[in-house]
């Protein structure tokens, strides 16, 4: 008879064991292929034999009006967009090249003769004056030359190139790769644990039914065998309704305790701007400073929030969002701002209250603490939001800690003295760091 | 009836639990505050302005119409509480510096006479090269080639150390930071007289690098 059930067991679990680890095996390799990513590459067009217009297709002539271009044209023009100066795409198809040749030496002189089309492009682009340039008459048609490579061959733009880079960059890193893969791999388990809890109930009724053929068993064991689950009798014996009050009265204790403690403090605080600006943008894949906007913060107690006028040293040029093709409604908010001479109502996420003073220069610049100490990622958060519970508590942690960065000289003496007195390192506390005064007054 | 009342009780408990819970912040609810009277300012503050007059009136514990947090000036344009200065008034810097004067359209007399007055020393050098990496990296690139991360969307930027550019004078490269020029737009509201100087010393040993 063992050898009965243990040969069914066997044979059984073969398959089933079989199965588990088929299934077990093909959810991680599915989890792989999803968040394996292919690279994308990326094929440049030939340019067909090009006609013969006087304009080279040699690559070093291309080469050296490439250099010619970024030295002499480039702060004005680009190729395939307008600058300050018109798009350069096709001009050697729009104009014949002499007449390009004389212009771009000498474009005043192109204007004052009367030109039809030079004194169109004048007036059309506010009476720039293109400055005269001292190339020679090669070194124009090596631009040329550079500028329908360019034309036919357009190159991937920057930010393509930015947002490859930015691929690039976070697929080592694996951030998402990994936490994808992490639940991934959890639901696989869930279902292997699943697939191994059917298994079991199968085992336990095919056993029952063969005892059940069986003849000849006594009364215990034939109890053993009926014995059926009963859950009503579970839910209202003592011991369950014990248990599940106990974990319900623990929950609610510690909620409220969790509820009571989150009484003025506003972390996760996250309010809706007035313009839905992005500081993943443009401190995380920009990489602009914070101070570049932020200003106040090495030298005052506050740190700044830019007015309009600094949004647009950028957004003067930039009118899209990455990648949109019709310019932006929230970058129109910062024209618009402009245009009615009414500041943006920005609302500040930060509110320390006014019982305690907080200035940020003597952190961050005396200090050296990052930004990023106390409000977070910043360069990852589309929307800001409150990182530290900035209670008092968190305040004195960090000053018990903090040892003095004493490059500034101003506490070296003092940090001597310390010496003399105590083996560890003098930290913020040690200087007045819990003073009450120091921040209440 | 007593697991009725029992019931009653757990869904009371509930309840309270849940309204204290809502007391944390999230999203644009900025959470209960504890003695709101010591949370907001009496006096005008900088970075924060509460428009609403009503606010606070639960907590008054003055005698002016507005409610205890309204810390706006009604009497500004917007209610902000600062003004633009009057014209022409001249704000003191700790060495002496007074407000750049020459015009905008001027960039060739400010090529020709607008001296710096900081010499080249390596403290100036390196306050330089921490102000450009903080002002003027962004579009300009690291070394002054104009391949920065926003330059390369902005367009229009040129390299430090080739072309016309490579030759000018510091009163020019100053200037340009002081009104911009081209697609650059000015930064002298941003940067101080004294930074702006600094930032020209180590942009010049940029223009002086090798191609």
């Amino acid at each position: 008879m063992l050898e009965d059930i243990s040969c069914l067991l066997s044979r059984r679990g073969h398959k089933v064991l079989a199965f588990i680890l088929f299934s077990g095996l093909f959810l991680s390799f599915s989890g792989i292929s999803v968040y394996a990513q292919e690279a994308v590459d990326s094929t440049s067009t030939v340019s067909a034999a090009a006609p013969d217009d006087g304009l080279s297709i040699d690559p070093d002539i291309i080469g050296a009006g490439e250099t010619l271009f970024n030295n002499y044209c480039k702060v004005c023009h680009a190729v395939d967009k307008q600058v300050i100066g018109p798009a350069l795409a096709g001009v050697y198809e729009r104009l014949d090249l002499p007449w390009l040749i004389t212009f771009i030496q000498n474009s005043q002189k192109v204007i004052e003769s009367g030109d039809a089309y030079a004194v169109q492009l004048y007036e059309q682009y506010n009476k720039t004056q293109m400055p005269s340039h001292d190339l020679s008459d090669d070194e124009v048609l090596a631009i040329l030359s550079y500028v329908k490579d360019q034309t036919l061959n357009p190159p991937a733009t920057a930010m393509d190139m930015a947002g490859a880079a930015g691929e690039a960059g976070a697929a080592p890193s694996g951030l998402s790769i990994s936490s994808g893969f992490l639940i991934a791999a959890m639901v696989g388990l869930i279902i292997v644990l699943v697939l191994i809890l059917i298994v079991l109930v199968m085992l336990v009724q095919t056993l029952t039914r063969f005892m059940k053929q069986k003849k000849g068993l006594d009364e215990s064991e034939l109890e053993v065998i009926e014995q059926r689950f009963n859950l009503a009798k579970l839910v209202r014996s003592p011991a369950f309704v014990g248990f599940v009050s106990f974990i319900f009265v623990a929950i609610m204790m510690k909620s409220v305790i969790d509820g009571l403690y989150s009484v003025g403090i506003q972390q996760d605080y996250s309010p809706t701007q007035p313009i839905a600006y992005s500081h993943k943008v443009h401190a995380g894949d920009y990489q602009i400073e914070c101070e570049y906007c932020h200003t106040g913060v090495a030298t005052s107690r506050q740190a700044n929030i830019p007015s309009a006028s600094v949004c647009m040293n950028c957004h003067s040029a930039i009118v899209k969002v990455t990648g949109a093709d019709e310019p932006s409604e929230e970058i129109q908010k910062i024209y618009d701002a402009i245009e009615n001479n009414r500041p943006i109502e920005w609302i500040r996420v930060h509110n320390l209250p006014d019982l305690a003073y907080f200035n940020h220069a003597q952190h961050y610049k005396v200090g050296n603490i990052e930004c990023q100490d106390c409000h977070g990622p910043i360069e990852t958060m589309e929307v800001v939001r409150q990182h530290s519970t900035l209670t008092m508590g968190w305040c004195i942690d960090c000053h018990r800690e903090t040892i003095i960065q004493a490059d500034n000289g101003y506490y070296d003496q003092l940090v001597e003295l310390h010496k003399t007195v105590s083996k560890e390192d003098m930290v913020v506390a040690d200087i007045g760091g819990l003073e009450c005064s120091k921040c209440h007054y | 009836m007593i697991v009725m009342n029992k019931i009653l009780s757990y869904i009371g408990l509930i309840v309270i639990g849940g309204l204290i819970i809502s007391c944390s912040a999230k999203d644009d609810y900025q959470g209960l505050e504890y003695a709101p009277n010591m949370y907001h300012s009496v006096p005008y503050e900088p970075m924060t302005q509460i428009t609403d007059k009503d606010a606070g009136n639960w907590v008054n514990s003055d005698s002016d119409i507005y409610g205890e947090y309204f810390n706006s000036n009604p009497n500004n344009p917007h209610m902000m509480n600062l003004r633009v200065p009057p014209a022409n008034v001249v704000a003191r810097t700790k060495n002496g510096y007074l407000p750049y004067r020459v015009p905008k359209d001027s960039i060739e007399y400010a090529g020709k006479y607008v001296k710096n007055p900081l010499d080249s020393t390596a403290e100036v050098l390196a306050q330089g090269k921490a102000l450009f990496e903080i002002f003027c990296i962004s579009c300009h690139g690291a070394t002054g080639q104009g391949d920065g991360l926003v330059g390369q969307v902005m367009l229009g930027v040129p390299a430090y150390n080739v072309g016309r550019v490579k030759d000018l004078p510091e009163g020019w490269i100053f200037h340009t930071i002081t009104w911009g020029r081209g697609r650059m737009y000015p930064l002298g509201p941003q940067i101080p007289i004294e930074k702006r100087w600094k930032i020209v010393r180590y942009v010049q040993t940029l223009q002086n690098q090798p191609n």
